[in-house]
């Protein structure tokens, strides 16, 4: 990482995404970097046809975002076309380039170990730089536990 | 024979609900509007069976249709926000994928006539190893390189109003093969700048000529009259397949084009001007979300390159977009030169 890394995170209005924004906003927050929050818009969201669509707003972002310590005149708001993960893909490679990728957890028992359905484990298959997956909050496991 | 329709498809399968835009729905239309010509015993339905598992490996990486056949064994779901698959996707994608070679073997059998494959899902989202944009498997690529493996070069086209990112990295450094791309831009999936134009194996020969919204049906014949008709000439097709969206329609809920249904036939009757002999083009839907403006840009399209005298609707002009042509012809001559550069020295290195 340089001295003042960037970290992008992807954020989609979901609670999983919240919760990634405020840990990667800590993280900048804690080593001086700068925090790049995207928002991918896929073909049913730019047409208002996304079922239970959550409004992303950059004002609600940049808040949370602030509220979680990130220096607000070192946070970028980019609003990128294409699904989640080509998007993210997208804004972590030349010219944009990054050092970590966040994202929110977001599993289902249903896409359990398969790549598809699953962003964050698309991203850690394919991304060139490290990625962070935040998991839900209350999730946590009890790695004392026999496994 | 003058009509091949391999399909439909995806009639009663792959049911992502009526709130989903690609829905079952669609086909209806699009049949709607074949039977609007009245054809009569001049169109014909040859069989569809599904691809084989060897005829999408040529496209698909193998760990990707795994996983698919795995997901929807297990009742599939959500694949992005966009993209969903259900337990019958796998066979309904592969029945797609299987219909575009049928049509290409009817057209070869016969030797006249024109291809028109009404599937779904769609197909030119699809990557090698993912799928999005609502596509599961590349239907296009699929027949595309049915053909390449006999050593057959095609030209796509693709008019939909979206960029055909997967059938443009699938073939992005073949040189069998002539990528042809109008679409909306920025917008999505985010690809399909000018600027892109093939691997080092092929250079040139990826073809994207990128519009603004509210472009008209003059501007995207221009686009492909100026910016690829040199290019094609030159690549002197065997075949050509065209990635028929009808989404760029003024109606259509999910883009911003502004074209007629009379923009498609004019559109039609170009593109079949690059092909070599009778027999030797073929139409795979692809998107196209408003159900009568499907209906009309089927019959209005077909109907032109059947010579049918349908009365199709006005042809649009005036709309914004002719300098985005001008810009892509320069913008491609930079990356061609910027691509010869590289070639010197790397060959002058040796």
């Amino acid at each position: 990482m340089n001295t003042s890394p960037t970290v992008v995170v992807g954020y989609d209005g979901s609670e999983d995404s919240t919760t990634a924004l405020r840990w990667a906003s800590r993280l900048t927050r804690a080593v001086g970097g700068r925090l790049r929050i995207v928002h991918a818009v896929g073909l049913l969201e730019h047409a208002g046809l996304l079922a239970d669509h959550v409004t992303v707003h950059r004002e609600t972002a940049l808040g949370i975002a602030a509220g979680a310590g990130a220096d607000p005149e070192r946070i970028e708001w980019s609003v990128v076309d294409g699904d989640p993960c080509s998007a993210l893909l997208r804004m972590t490679v030349p010219p944009q380039s990054a050092d970590l990728l966040v994202v929110g957890s977001r599993g289902s028992g249903a896409h359990e170990g398969s790549l598809l359905g699953s962003t964050s484990l698309e991203l850690a298959e394919r991304s060139v730089i490290p990625v962070t997956i935040v998991p839900r909050e209350g999730e946590a496991q009890d790695f004392s536990a026999p496994v | 024979m003058k009509l091949v329709v391999a399909g439909p498809t995806g009639t009663t399968e792959h049911d992502g609900g009526t709130f989903h835009p690609e829905q079952q729905a669609r086909i209806a239309s699009v049949m709607d509007g074949i039977r609007a010509l009245e054809l009569g015993d001049e169109v014909v339905y040859p069989p569809t069976p599904k691809a084989e598992l060897g005829d999408l490996i040529r496209v698909h990486s193998e760990a990707y249709l795994t996983e698919l056949e795995a997901f929807c064994a297990k009742g599939g779901g959500d694949i992005d926000p966009d993209t969903f698959a259900r337990s019958d996707s796998w066979n309904a994608a592969r029945r797609a994928a299987g219909a575009g070679l049928a049509a290409i073997a009817a057209l070869e059998d016969a030797g006249e006539g024109v291809g028109f494959v009404p599937v779904r899902p769609p197909g030119h989202h699809a990557e090698r190893d993912r799928a999005m944009g609502f596509c599961l498997l590349n239907n296009v690529a699929v027949a595309a390189a049915s053909l390449t493996a006999r050593g057959q070069k095609v030209l796509i086209v693709d008019w939909d109003i979206h960029h055909g990112n997967g059938t443009q990295s699938i073939f992005w450094d073949d040189p069998d093969v002539l990528y042809v791309s109008t679409h909306q831009f920025p917008f999505f999936p985010g690809t399909g700048r000018a600027r892109e134009i093939g691997g080092p194996k092929a250079p040139g020969l990826t073809v994207n000529i990128p519009l603004p919204a509210g472009a008209t049906g003059d501007v995207v014949r221009a686009a492909i009259d100026q910016v690829a008709r040199p290019t094609i000439e030159e690549f002197s097709p065997d075949w050509v397949l065209v990635s028929c969206g009808f989404d760029a329609h003024l109606a259509d809920p999910l883009g911003d084009l502004a074209l007629s249904s009379g923009d498609f036939a004019e559109l039609a009757r170009l593109v079949n001007e690059f092909t070599p002999r009778p027999g030797r083009l073929a139409l795979f839907l692809e998107g196209g979300y408003h159900q009568m403006a499907l209906k009309l840009s089927v019959t209005d399209t077909l109907g032109a390159l059947l010579d049918l005298h349908t009365h199709p609707a006005a042809p649009t002009y005036g709309g914004p977009g002719m300098n985005e042509v001008l810009l892509a012809v320069s913008e491609r001559r930079r990356a061609m030169e910027a691509i010869q550069t590289t070639m010197s020295s790397v060959e002058g290195g040796r």
